[in-house]
């Protein structure tokens, strides 16, 4: 493996480890959906930013920190729909946007395919320094705002009856997904991150005991994931964010294997 | 010290029915009620207006209790994480913290003290959700009580429990109000297990409040029949 190949490895890592610990907080929350919710919301921005010809990294990042917001106002328990419902329902609007914008593209469709799968192999020093920076201000907010995360994490209506500032530290955390969704778009592409954002953190809630156990096996999974993945998409020279998804699933899969084995014993 | 809550004209609806409507309701410090009725009564609507988690559509609530605990139902939480039974507890210290400051000595030895209180200190480090129904609801009790409450609300915590633990939850709540300074508001749709300490009984119908006074004067056989059998009849016809 050359020199080229350095910081698409690192970026992986870095995506695996920051999707990793996201998963954590929206696994945990019992709202996978959300996740989802917001990467695609990340995709109708790029695709749509790309239709007219801007950035779709600024479209991205611009129209999931709106999605983010606007999640805010969800509430926790409401009793004519059930909130990972009407996530789907905004779910499958998002995609039909998506391939709207797709269809309507009169160019080359390769760079907006290239958002929906994901490629890695864009990444250079300049991308490693924003992921980079995004998962270490994500480690330090999950550091930092540790006993209101768990708490929230427990129980959201519960937390805000009894915490403080509960409702700012669910504000900050739907920002993170946001921004971190958005810019991992391109590398995993915003129909195969799901996978990433479930499968380690899901993983890591069967086989742990004690939340600090969960953030680190989440965020090792992730990495796992994302490495393996790639080393895998190089050497028998298949599609990356296929091998990325297919590994995080498999290391699910083991997990759940490895649970019912120890049930057994 | 104030009323720990004032309920005035209260109304809340729910797109055409009115959940709950009450003109006037106090619960001063320091004492135990325990709010009964039948199943959609509006028990936990009115708890959940105590404890700020919903607004009134008209009228006005006045909190006069600086520090709540809260013990809910269990849809409420996420019983299925593996946090540990100590990390469950140490939530409850998040009232007393500000923002982003971590948990000291001080707060651990509270929430310890809080567990063995509750005979858990060896079950510690277990995970909550390996615990059964009676030992999840003593680790949510020790979860309330570590922030200092000075009022204490619980909905219906004796659901899913057997006699035996229902028991002890008794025993368990009449020790906790004898021994520290705080008002509780206990719901409950089972009039058998209702603590002793318990001085004042409000029944809910359809919303309102069918009767208030002392356990006695509430529990008379008669109100109480009319309103479970009322209900009941009802939910056949539908």
């Amino acid at each position: 493996m050359d020199n080229y190949f350095i910081p698409i490895i690192i970026t992986g890592a870095f995506a695996g480890i920051s999707i990793g610990l996201l998963g954590v907080l929206i696994v945990g929350m019992r709202m996978p959906f959300i996740g989802s919710c917001i990467s695609h919301t990340a995709m109708v921005g790029a695709v749509y930013a790309s239709l007219l010809g801007i950035d779709p990294m600024a479209g991205a990042v611009a129209l999931s920190m709106a999605g983010s917001v606007g999640a805010v106002f969800i509430p926790p328990n409401r009793k004519n729909l059930d909130a990972n419902t009407g996530q789907a329902i905004l779910l499958s609007f998002m995609m039909g946007l998506v391939f709207l914008a797709v269809g309507l593209e009169q160019g080359s469709r390769s760079e907006m395919l290239s958002l929906l799968w994901g490629n890695v192999l864009f990444a250079d020093w300049c991308t490693v320094f924003i992921t980079g920076s995004l998962t270490l201000l994500l480690l330090v907010f999950m550091v930092v705002f540790d006993k209101e995360l768990k708490a929230i994490l427990f129980s959201r209506s519960l937390a805000m009856v009894t915490g403080k500032h509960t409702g700012l530290v669910y504000f900050l955390f739907l920002c993170f997904c946001g921004l971190i969704l958005a810019v991992n778009l391109k590398a995993v592409g915003g129909l195969l991150i799901f996978s990433l954002l479930v499968c380690p953190a899901a993983a890591a809630y069967q086989v742990c005991r004690g939340y600090n156990a969960v953030v680190l096996f989440s965020l090792l999974f992730g990495v796992l994931s994302t490495v393996l993945g790639f080393s895998i998409s190089y050497f028998l020279n298949m599609p990356t964010g296929a091998c990325i998804v297919i590994t995080s699933s498999l290391i699910f899969a083991a997990s759940s294997l490895f649970v019912s084995i120890r049930k057994r014993d | 010290m104030k009323n720990s809550v004032t309920l005035s004209n209260v109304l809340v609806r729910r797109r055409f029915t009115t959940i709950l409507e009450i003109d006037h309701l106090v619960i001063p410090f320091r004492q135990f009620t325990g709010l009964i009725g039948p199943n959609g009564a509006g028990k936990t609507t009115l708890l959940k207006l105590c404890c700020g988690s919903i607004k009134p559509d008209k009228g006005k609530i006045s909190l006069g209790s600086k520090r709540i605990g809260y013990i809910p139902q269990q849809a409420e939480y996420n019983a299925h994480l593996p946090f540990t039974l100590r990390e469950i507890v140490a939530m409850g210290r998040n009232a007393l913290k500000p923002l982003a400051r971590r948990l000291d000595k001080t707060d651990y030895e509270r929430v310890d003290f809080w567990i063995s209180r509750m005979g858990l200190y060896d079950r510690r480090r277990q995970s909550f959700r390996s615990l059964s129904g009676g030992q999840q609801q003593k680790t949510l009790i020790a979860r309330a009580m570590v922030s200092e409450p000075d009022f204490v609300l619980m909905d219906e915590p004796g659901a899913n429990l057997d006699p035996a633990w229902k028991g002890q939850l008794r025993d368990i709540l009449n020790g906790l109000f004898e021994e520290n300074p705080m008002s509780i508001l206990l719901v409950s749709h089972e009039l058998d297990w209702i603590p002793e300490s318990c001085q004042r009984f409000i029944l809910l119908d359809s919303g309102r409040i069918a009767a208030d006074g002392l356990p006695a004067e509430v529990l008379k056989e008669s109100s109480i029949r009319r309103i479970f059998e009322n209900t009941l009849l009802s939910s056949e016809r539908a």
